[in-house]
């Protein structure tokens, strides 16, 4: 059994224009111990899908229909009071902005500790041992001194290792990473990927990083999933979706990256056009009024096209070539 | 050679030992109690229409050097020429005459456009300015900009917020490009936008460059866009040029530690991609109030000497046109030192 389960996930959200569909239809599977990436561009619904998985949606947003199953267990179903027994304990969360999701007025100790008491119910002098091991071990140095240090006394590098240490410190099953590293300079990403994929050889633990960064996925995920106006377009390892591209979105976005390990001399091939507009989503493929493959079929809804070995790719390019896959569409 | 053409061969900009300290005042009655030295001695050229890629992480100085070129802050110390004239000395009336030839585009597309005032207000605004158009020629003019820089003459009464990221940039390229200028300082202008339409912006700013004649300052931190726009680059680190040459010797032979390390950290969206041993810096960051002394990498150089912490390194040629500042390539001969080997201090 999968860890974690999403089918035909649905996400609304209503505003003054009318309702926005953030995430349409999106299904996929994370085993145990296994890393995926997100990646998709602004409005594409990555941070609302691991929004919705936490059942952390703003208040006028709603999960429409479909299914999230964590470990056997139908999250849709739990009660605020159930789901605050996951959250930080068996799924946690780390946030692109450290500086806005760590409490500014409490030290980093109080933070940390508080998660440790709630979900392992450790007394106060077992909850600073745990909060000086985790601390220890995302490498902040003297972190028995540095316990009783406020948010504004770490660097931006340091701040996102306290927030992987809170997210570690109850062991979870699962870790969702929103642009961990974002917000962070190129030399202290490098730390930070390193520091996670350190941890998770270590402690098993599933991760979901979300990402509008190529590069990060490629270097760090086994797994990715390419999300464009709601819905994933392609699915596949990341030595598949890298070198054998299918969904011509994709192979737009890695044309239109600048890379620092080819020439540098080719000119950029965008992709033409803007995102898609959420408020009025087309029926068929969001991507094919940018699309310079477009078929006439494109303006009804896309089934995925099975190329083997996990490999799945909605785009009618591959109707008559390829078998569909035979779940998740 | 005649007085114009040696003119032309001279570099467009000029800076020497630019200083600019930020004061940090405290207390009741503030008084004065160090400063932020944002940008500490550098100096550079540009040539005419060549891109200088201005590359550095997080309160490096980059976007400081850009404010001082444009004379937007005050420098602190330090030559500035623009065009053989001294920047630093202008007087008010004739800054107006200095910024109808060098722009600036921001990076953030969403704050720096008027939300109150009509795209053909936003672009007429320097044309009425400058006087360089009255009338109905402004109307023509900025639907001329806008055609030029990929937009629609039907946008010129849309207001900002009708327009995405990546058309909001290309407003803020046609408001730079009214006036005609010769020098663009373009100040991350691609960081906030999606890959997708990084590409769009990328690609206009080159054959703007190509058609018009234009020199850039591109100021970035994402090494692979810098890489692919310059001619030149400078590598900033905590408000210091560390190394600086032609973009090709520098990806393919960075000599600077510094350099190295930023060069290995960039990831690559190729899973099966060779690359080379990644350096991981350890540490953070120094603070600009008080930068480390000697060469200000040293606290986080994998292969710092004891020099290193007492000396500044001199700023020199090891290649044509290849500058560094680092006590480790001097002993070494001007060759790239090993960072995986050698006396490890730190």
């Amino acid at each position: 059994m999968a860890l974690l389960e999403v089918s035909n996930l649905r996400t609304t959200f209503r505003t003054e224009d009318g309702p926005v569909t953030a995430v349409n239809g999106l299904s996929f599977q994370l085993e145990r111990g296994q890393t995926l990436g997100i990646v998709g561009e602004s409005g594409s619904g990555k941070s609302v899908t691991s929004l919705s998985i936490m059942r952390l949606l703003s208040s006028n947003g709603r999960i429409e229909s479909g299914s999230i199953f964590f470990d056997g267990e139908d999250l849709l179903a739990k009660t605020e009071a159930q789901m605050r027994k996951i959250r930080g304990k068996r799924i946690a969360m780390i946030f692109q902005d450290p500086m806005t999701s760590l409490n500014p007025v409490l030290t980093i100790g109080e933070q940390i500790a508080e998660a440790v008491r709630l979900h392992l119910g450790l007394d106060h002098e077992a909850a600073r041992k745990r909060t000086i091991e985790v601390l220890d071990k995302v490498r902040i140095p003297s972190a028995h001194a540095r316990l009783n240090d406020y948010p504004y006394q770490f660097s931006g590098g340091m701040r996102q290792r306290v927030m992987i240490a809170m997210a570690l410190s109850c062991d979870p099953e699962l870790l969702i990473a929103d642009e961990p590293t974002t917000a962070l300079d190129v030399t202290i990403q490098a730390q930070i990927l390193e520091l996670m994929n350190e941890m998770q050889q270590q402690t098993g633990t599933a991760i979901v990083l979300i990402t509008h960064d190529l590069g990060v996925v490629a270097e760090t995920c086994k797994n990715v999933l390419v999300m464009y106006g709601g819905n994933m377009v392609e699915y596949g390892s990341a030595s598949q979706v890298f070198a054998e591209p299918r969904m011509p979105y994709t192979q737009g976005l890695l044309a239109s990256l600048p890379r620092v390990d080819t020439d540098g001399r080719s000119r950029l091939q965008p992709i033409p056009g803007q995102p898609p507009n959420l408020l009025r989503l087309p029926k068929g493929c969001a991507f094919a009024p940018r699309c310079a493959q477009r078929l006439p079929v494109c303006d009804t809804p896309v089934p995925l096209f099975d190329f083997g070995g996990g490999h799945v790719c909605r785009c009618q390019l591959y109707a008559e070539t390829t078998p569909l896959a035979t779940v998740g569409s | 050679m005649d007085a114009n053409t040696e003119k032309l061969a001279a570099p467009l900009v000029e800076v020497r030992d630019l200083k600019k300290y930020f004061p940090i005042r405290k207390g009741l009655f503030p008084r004065h109690v160090g400063d932020v030295k944002a940008v500490d001695g550098v100096s550079f050229t540009i040539n005419r229409g060549e891109t200088l890629g201005l590359v550095g992480e997080s309160g490096s100085g980059k976007t400081t050097i850009g404010r001082m070129l444009l004379r937007l802050v005050p420098s602190t110390s330090g030559e500035m020429n623009f065009d053989g004239r001294n920047i630093v000395t202008l007087s008010n009336r004739d800054l107006r005459g200095l910024r109808r030839e060098m722009q600036i585009i921001f990076q953030d597309p969403y704050a720096s456009l008027n939300p109150r005032m009509t795209v053909g207000e936003i672009v007429g605004e320097p044309l009425r300015i400058h006087k360089l158009a009255s009338g109905k020629a402004v109307n023509e003019r900025v639907q001329e900009l806008l055609l030029l820089v990929g937009l629609q003459k039907y946008h010129i009464n849309r207001y900002p917020h009708e327009f995405s990221g990546g058309q909001r940039q290309r407003i803020g390229i046609a408001r730079a490009l009214a006036v005609e200028p010769k020098f663009i300082v373009c100040d991350e202008p691609v960081s906030a936008l999606d890959v997708s339409i990084q590409a769009q912006v990328i690609n206009l700013l080159q054959d703007l460059q190509e058609r018009l004649g234009l020199t850039y300052l591109f100021i970035a931190h994402d090494l692979s866009v810098v890489r692919h726009i310059s001619t030149r680059v400078a590598v900033m680190y905590v408000g210091k040029i560390m190394e600086i040459s032609d973009r090709d010797s520098l990806y393919a032979n960075p000599l600077h530690p510094y350099t190295q390390a930023l060069l290995s950290a960039i990831p690559i969206p190729d899973p099966s991609a060779k690359r080379g041993r990644r350096v991981i810096l350890h540490g953070d960051i120094p603070s600009p109030v008080s930068p480390p002394t000697g060469c200000r990498f040293h606290t986080r150089c994998p292969i710092a000497m004891p020099i290193c912490t007492t000396d500044e390194p001199e700023f020199r040629e090891f290649g044509p046109g290849h500058f560094a500042a680092c006590h480790a390539v001097e002993q070494n001969g001007g060759q790239r030192p090993d960072l995986t080997s050698g006396p490890i201090l730190l």
